[in-house]
């Protein structure tokens, strides 16, 4: 009890002082600004609600793509127009796609905010769907994937671990999509991507800095506002069966040290239940005096260990990854993880520990409020996996109120034999040459 | 239409000038250089220590001294256990993170404004007074073997390493990275002197930046690393010559990596040089930024790679100046070949006018939010300015020294800086399939198996 952070914290200082404001245009896109004049710059961020879970087989990795293709040209910007401009204007972008969202991220001196606008809305409106830059697309999109994957090991047994935990459901598929998915991806993909998802009524617009909200409305206004609403994207049907036992996949690659994966089925973002597994990722991952540290890396059986859950519209994973050290048996480093994962379920946690755990995830949370582009990522995050922004305001609260006894009933009911994969990259010997 | 694209054209009106904040430095009678910079809005407290040294001052023997020193720092000091110090830690939400760089063994923590007493007291303790205790040396050297092995399994972490050994080569103080053998050597003894020797009042330097009270800060300062031993600054190592007589070429082979990473060197500056300014806007013009020469023609026209870019590095002695990419097995020769040109275009051609304009405005636009943002970033910040003895008209005067550079003063440094015959090539890939494609890049080429022991080219 020694140390409590006082849960008024966030909400007082970091966002109420500071006015958030929020509109939804006409077209149904919604416009959420939080005005920041401490440098002269400003974070645009664009979440469109759509990403591989709206996918389907042989054209997997069309999302990811397709972020690839909103910077190759539209109707009054061409192609290398959009960074050009926005370079030549001091300002960067990136972009970002998941299994759930594509999210493009624009951040620019404050003098730029109309041209980016202007800019954005042309892309959204009339993207161009050149031929050639199709082609050179593809060949920096499986450069991407060859990078990620297909040369790192941490990659491959990712992208087979998660294929095995989900057998029906989309996120069965990797975000980059299959090699051949890529080879194939075809104009008609692109288009009907663009068609399903890329509609105002599926988007929200975050931006924080310096801007002042009456020329922001001004401007979403005259350059978003004209843009059609349409049809948002089909539901996703099809749910993933219960897991029936355990599954084991092996990958065996060149490698001097193996690489271990452990995945459980856990509920999506907007579950009660996620500020427990929260608080269970930091009692196990979190910092040098967490249980997996102490366990595996302290213990001296890896190099490294840890686990939690990303943000997710459907049911998703709580991962671990370890790295075994060289010469340690990887049924000793699944055992350690068993036990310890085990033991959340029988053995309360003190209230020193819990205590402890609620305060780095609150000073964390806090943390990422620090810059503009952190909070602009926050409030996108929290729009789409919480449904609303507003529920920052209570993350805090739900944090303090996790219990130990919520602990070992979440702990209990996921981290179950029945319910996990467990994938291993055995190290294979590079042929020997003559 | 028209109108707009011309407006564009001359781009937008700029920001005007950004400046440090106001902050203070004083010198505590035992040589610490202290800075204090405040800044409300946020109840967290930034703490950054600087220790002069860095990898510079590992010898080659146990190269790699100035990382372990710094991780065991809070693996057990005078008052606390590592556990008890971990605990403490991480029960305030704070941080901690140590690390070594060229220059500089950096401490980087923070904490709740409420927590200032107690966290600076963590961070001085763990700075002032680490026991180095056997098994935490023995736990920390293997698992960093281990690392050591891990790496080279993943070619986008192991080409750096073997570049900086070949490029520098082993008697320069940037050319002995550590790897299995040398962190292997490293003994408690060794340890303890390193840390006697350059963890001492002249050679630190100690950063608050956040909120906090600077009356009672100066002095919890003053009672913690003020009561350090004076010791003597380190004595930076002499400028080392860097490799001029190209081409060589170095080859490692991954035989199962379907994809050719590399990197082409050459000799570059000091982080003092009076031509930084002008190599930065050079550098985001060559392989600084997404429309840049090299990722335009690798990336963008040719689709070879996701993504191609270089590096002007900026440390203490004498670096280099990089192009470094990626593309798959098949098309090495073509991306080397393209990467080339794309040097000898610069080299031959400079930049245009309109290519300055757009390289001062991105500088000068992308520096707000990297460095005077939040107060981690101005402890950042400061710590350059006292490391490298340079002002705080660094940051205050950064706009003019960019508006300054003339298309002269530019093309002069594109044609000093980045030439194309002293070149050092280090392709890391499938050997049996690119071993014809290294051949034509230098008289000779070297080559070495990325598993086995060591970075060198042997």
């Amino acid at each position: 009890m020694r140390t409590v952070i006082g849960a008024l914290l966030l909400s007082s200082l970091v966002f109420a002082q500071q006015d958030i404001r929020t509109q939804t245009l006409a077209n149904g896109m919604k416009v959420i600004v939080q005005e920041d004049h401490g440098i002269p710059n400003v974070a645009m961020y664009f979440f469109y609600r759509i990403g591989s879970r709206n996918e389907h087989p042989g054209a997997t990795g069309v999302s990811h793509f397709f972020e690839h293709m909103m910077f190759n040209g539209a109707k009054k910007y061409g192609p290398k127009e959009f960074d050009r401009h926005m370079e030549m204007n001091g300002g960067n972008n990136n972009a970002y796609t998941t299994q759930n969202d594509t999210v493009y991220t624009d951040w620019f001196p404050s003098a730029a905010l109309e041209m980016m606008f202007d800019m954005e809305a042309d892309r959204i409106r009339d993207l161009s769907f050149d031929p050639k830059m199709i082609e050179s697309e593809r060949g920096v999109v499986y450069s991407e994937r060859r990078t990620s994957v297909d040369n790192n090991n941490f990659g491959v047994l990712n992208e087979l671990a998660v294929a095995a935990a989900f057998v029906a459901h989309p996120y069965h598929w990797p975000v980059v999509g299959w090699p051949s998915d890529i080879e194939s991806w075809s104009m008609e993909d692109l288009k009907s991507h663009w068609s399903m998802g890329y509609a105002p009524n599926n988007c929200t617009l975050v931006i924080v800095g310096d801007v002042r909200w009456d020329n922001v409305l001004e401007l979403s206004k005259k350059y978003l506002e004209p843009i059609p609403r349409r049809e948002p994207p089909p539901p996703v049907r099809t749910k993933e069966p219960e897991q029936l036992g355990e599954r084991r996949v092996t990958v065996s690659k060149t490698a001097q040290l193996p690489i271990q994966m452990v995945l459980y089925h856990v509920p999506a973002t907007n579950s009660p239940d996620t500020p427990v597994l929260e608080v269970i990722s930091t009692l196990l991952s979190f910092g040098q005096s967490s249980r997996l540290y102490k366990r595996l890396v302290d213990g001296q059986l890896a190099i490294s260990a840890g686990g939690g859950v990303g943000d997710s519209l459907d049911p998703t994973l709580f991962r671990f990854t370890i790295q075994p050290r060289s010469g340690v048996d990887t049924a000793s480093t699944e055992k350690a993880l068993f036990e310890e994962l085990a033991r959340l379920g029988t053995e309360p946690v003190s209230d020193a520990e819990l205590r402890k755990a609620k305060n780095q995830l609150l000073a964390n949370f806090y943390r990422q409020l620090k810059t503009i582009e952190g909070r602009a990522n926050l409030l996108g995050s929290y729009e789409v996996f919480h449904g609303d922004y507003a529920k920052l305001y209570s993350a805090d609260k739900e944090t303090e109120a996790v219990t130990a006894a919520d602990i070992q009933r979440v702990a209990r009911q996921y981290f179950s034999p029945k319910n996990r994969t467990v994938a291993t990259l055995v190290p294979e010997k590079p042929e020997v040459k003559q | 239409m028209k109108r707009l694209a011309f407006a564009l054209a001359l781009a937008l009106p700029l920001t005007a000038q950004v400046k440090l904040p106001p902050y203070t430095r004083e010198v505590l009678p035992n040589g610490v250089v202290t800075y204090y910079m405040q800044r409300t809005g946020l109840p967290l407290v930034s703490f950054r220590v600087l220790v002069k040294g860095g990898v510079e001052s590992d010898h080659p023997m146990v190269a790699g001294i100035s990382s372990v020193t710094a991780e065991l720092l809070r693996r057990g000091t005078a008052q606390h256990t590592a556990e008890q110090f971990n605990e403490e830690l991480d029960g305030l939400g704070g941080t901690f993170g140590a690390g070594a760089g060229d220059d500089s063994t950096s401490i980087s923590a923070e904490f709740l404004k409420k927590d200032f007493d107690r966290g600076l007291a963590l961070v001085a303790e763990a700075v002032l007074h680490p026991s180095f205790p056997e098994d935490e040396i023995h736990k920390a050297v293997a698992r960093r073997v281990d690392g050591v092995k891990s790496a080279k399994d993943n070619p986008g972490a192991a080409i750096n390493p073997f570049y900086r050994s070949f490029f520098f080569g082993a008697a320069h103080p940037y050319g002995h990275p550590a790897d299995e053998a040398s962190y292997d050597r490293i003994r408690k003894e060794d340890l303890v002197d390193y840390h006697e020797q350059m963890y001492v009042g002249h050679n630190l330097i100690v950063i608050v930046a956040g909120d906090f009270d600077p009356v009672a800060a100066k002095a919890r300062v003053a009672a913690t690393f003020g009561a350090a031993r004076a010791g003597n600054a380190y004595a930076w190592a002499a400028e080392q010559p860097v490799f001029d007589k190209g081409p060589r070429v170095l080859l490692v082979d991954k035989p199962d990596a379907t994809q050719t990473y590399f990197i082409i060197a050459q000799p570059g500056v000091r982080r003092t040089t009076p031509d930084r300014v002008p190599l930065n806007l050079l550098n985001t013009l060559f392989g600084g930024r997404f429309t840049s020469m090299l990722n335009d023609e690798l990336r963008v026209n040719s689709g070879l790679t996701y993504g191609a870019g270089s590096s002007v590095q900026m440390s203490r002695l004498t670096g280099a100046i990089f192009i470094s990419t990626y593309t798959k097995t098949e098309t090495t020769a073509k991306a080397i070949d393209l990467a080339l040109d794309v040097l000898k275009r610069f080299h031959d051609k400079g930049i245009t006018a309109e290519q300055l304009a757009s390289a001062k405005a991105y500088v000068k636009g992308t520096l707000p939010p990297r460095t005077i943002q939040t107060a981690d970033q101005i402890a950042n910040v400061l710590g350059e300015m006292e490391l490298y003895g340079l002002g705080r008209d660094e940051v205050d005067q950064f706009f003019a020294r960019v508006d300054a550079v003339t298309l002269e003063q530019a093309n002069a440094a594109v044609r000093r800086y980045y030439g194309t015959d002293n070149l050092t090539f280090v392709l890391l890939g499938n050997a049996a399939k690119i071993r014809d494609v290294a051949a034509k890049y230098g008289p000779k080429v070297m080559e070495r198996p990325a598993r086995t022991p060591g970075w060198t080219a042997m």
